[in-house]
């Protein structure tokens, strides 16, 4: 195994089928050990997105250099999972029908009654036993969420990608849902952990899952800074709440996080 | 008031309707009032018996006039289905493909007969020619729009697991784009029904168009209005038929 599951290299990305080229990323440049719970923030506009889409493989670099397990990206592949924002799954399946789809793209030798199983044993993992019937349209946004996730890890990829999972939820669901990933991620035992890339806007929820926080600044995006979050895990909401370090983290944080939107009105106005 | 409640009411609603319907049918048409002229318009129990007693011909007539709408609406509702799916899915060969089919879809089948009748042996082969296009452009049309519609999203989310182009096409683009393809194939039924009565009055020599055909030349009214009747039921069955598939198949969305 590599010492990073994932290597970026100067990464550039411009958007040209827009009228005017559009630059959305510039020379980003940072690794992702194995194993590491990585999030990536910003406001909208940053680029986050974009560095998300390249990652999965459904959009190619302009410039630079973007190595999984040592290898360049070469389109979507088998060792990364995602998690969209939303609206992702497929309406027409049912629930365990749209994780099972998952698992027949990734394991073909497996037959359809077998991925079906497994697919209830995920739900149920997700807190869903009992939703597989159901079509996405007969679940709330929240449990639809829970789906994605499913679908995302049943398939066992090393590396997950999440693009703002929790983004649309409701802020007593998004507690839930970032609770149940973060029981799902560190219940693993450290060396079977999945590599995360975690897009979100969201500075708390940053803090709360991930090991490690890149800011991006829009304009063209690039990252303007990176933390190391110094808190032991298993992490728990409220223990965290009432710990004064925690409280001065994110106090320190947001210092850096909103200040820079403070600078961008001035410019944009 | 539930659902089942409204459900029995409105059948009892339509059976008092056509009983309705029929009393002042058989009003008008009897001696006593005098209204219709019974030769055209003979009253509704004679009809009943007249239906009844054709019960063999009139169903060899059905078997006829629906194997042929089988035929041409199958064939021409897969052929457009795989066009379709292979072409629309591409945004080049989509953009191009919805030209070219917007002219060939105007053109209504019907003036394609000439060529039917030069090229095909027979009245039926014929007959499944003009079905056959009558459903090809309004499916086709109905894919493209269809896979068009499609949420990228779920696309992406396809991608993203690798998904190969077969399972891409059938489990994803089909299903996804099928409430508009059901469009297509609501308007390929409809238009297929109206043009196969017609082939059977004016050319044929089966089916229930021309049962119609043949009893007025005659002047024979009773059955001319069995005919009337009995297509109607019969085209009413196979759209609730095809309306309750569509319901079943589209359930999700």
């Amino acid at each position: 195994m590599t010492s990073s599951a994932i290597e970026i290299r100067n990464l550039g990305v411009v958007y040209k089928d827009r009228g005017a080229p559009f630059r959305a990323l510039d020379k980003v440049s940072f690794t992702v050990k194995p194993g590491e719970f990585v999030s990536v923030i910003g406001a909208s506009g940053c680029g986050k997105s974009t560095l998300l889409s390249v990652l999965e493989g459904l959009l190619a670099p302009t410039e630079g250099e973007v190595l999984i397990g040592g290898k360049p990206i070469s389109g979507p592949g088998r060792d990364r999972s995602v998690v969209f924002q939303q609206y992702s799954l497929f309406p027409w399946m049912s629930a365990r029908a749209n994780v099972a789809f998952a698992l027949e793209q990734a394991k073909k030798s497996l037959k359809r009654r077998e991925c079906l199983e497994l697919a209830d044993k995920m739900l149920a993992r997700v807190g869903l036993e009992g939703f597989g019937r159901r079509f996405p349209k007969e679940l709330s946004g929240g449990q639809q969420q829970r789906v994605a996730i499913a679908r995302a890890l049943v398939v066992d990829a090393p590396i997950l990608l999440m693009d703002e999972p929790f983004g649309a939820i409701d802020a007593k669901n998004r507690c839930l849902l970032q609770e149940l990933l973060l029981e799902l991620w560190e219940g693993e035992p450290d060396c079977e952990r999945k590599t995360v890339v975690f897009i979100t806007h969201d500075l708390e929820e940053a803090i709360l899952l991930s090991d490690r926080i890149l800011m991006l600044r829009p304009n063209p995006g690039h990252v303007h800074a990176e933390f190391q979050v110094p808190f032991e895990r298993p992490r728990h909401r409220l223990e965290l709440l009432r710990n004064p370090e925690y409280q001065q983290f994110v106090s320190d944080l947001s210092d850096i996080f909103f200040e820079l939107d403070y600078q961008e009105v001035p410019a944009n106005g | 008031m539930d659902s089942k409640r409204k459900r029995i009411r409105t059948a009892i609603d339509v059976c008092c309707v056509v009983l309705l319907v029929l009393i002042a049918w058989e009003l008008a048409s009897s001696d006593v009032f005098g209204v219709l002229p019974e030769k055209m318009f003979p009253p509704p129990a004679q009809v009943f018996f007249q239906m009844v007693h054709d019960a063999a011909k009139i169903g060899v007539g059905i078997a006829s006039s629906l194997s042929i709408v089988f035929q041409g609406f199958v064939l021409g509702g897969l052929c457009a289905l795989a066009v379709g799916l292979l072409l629309g899915f591409n945004a080049r060969t989509s953009a191009c493909t919805e030209k070219v089919v917007s002219f060939l879809a105007a053109i209504p089948p019907v003036v394609y007969i000439p060529y039917g009748i030069a090229l095909l042996p027979t009245f039926r082969s014929c007959s499944v020619m003009v079905i056959f296009l009558a459903t090809f452009w309004p499916v086709l049309t109905g894919t493209l729009a269809g896979v068009k519609s499609l949420d990228k999203r779920a696309i992406d989310s396809a991608r993203v697991m690798n998904t190969g182009t077969a399972s891409m096409l059938l489990r994803v683009v089909l299903p996804g784009a099928l409430p508009l393809i059901f469009n297509g194939f609501n308007i390929g039924l409809t238009l297929s029904f109206i043009l196969l009565t017609s082939a059977e009055m004016i050319g044929g020599n089966t089916g229930m168009g021309f049962y119609v055909k043949y009893y007025s030349d005659f002047g024979d009214y009773t059955r001319i209005l069995v005919g009337i009747i009995v297509i109607g039921v019969v085209i009413t069955i196979i759209s609730t038929l095809f309306a309750a598939l569509q319901k079943r198949l589209t359930r999700w969305s």
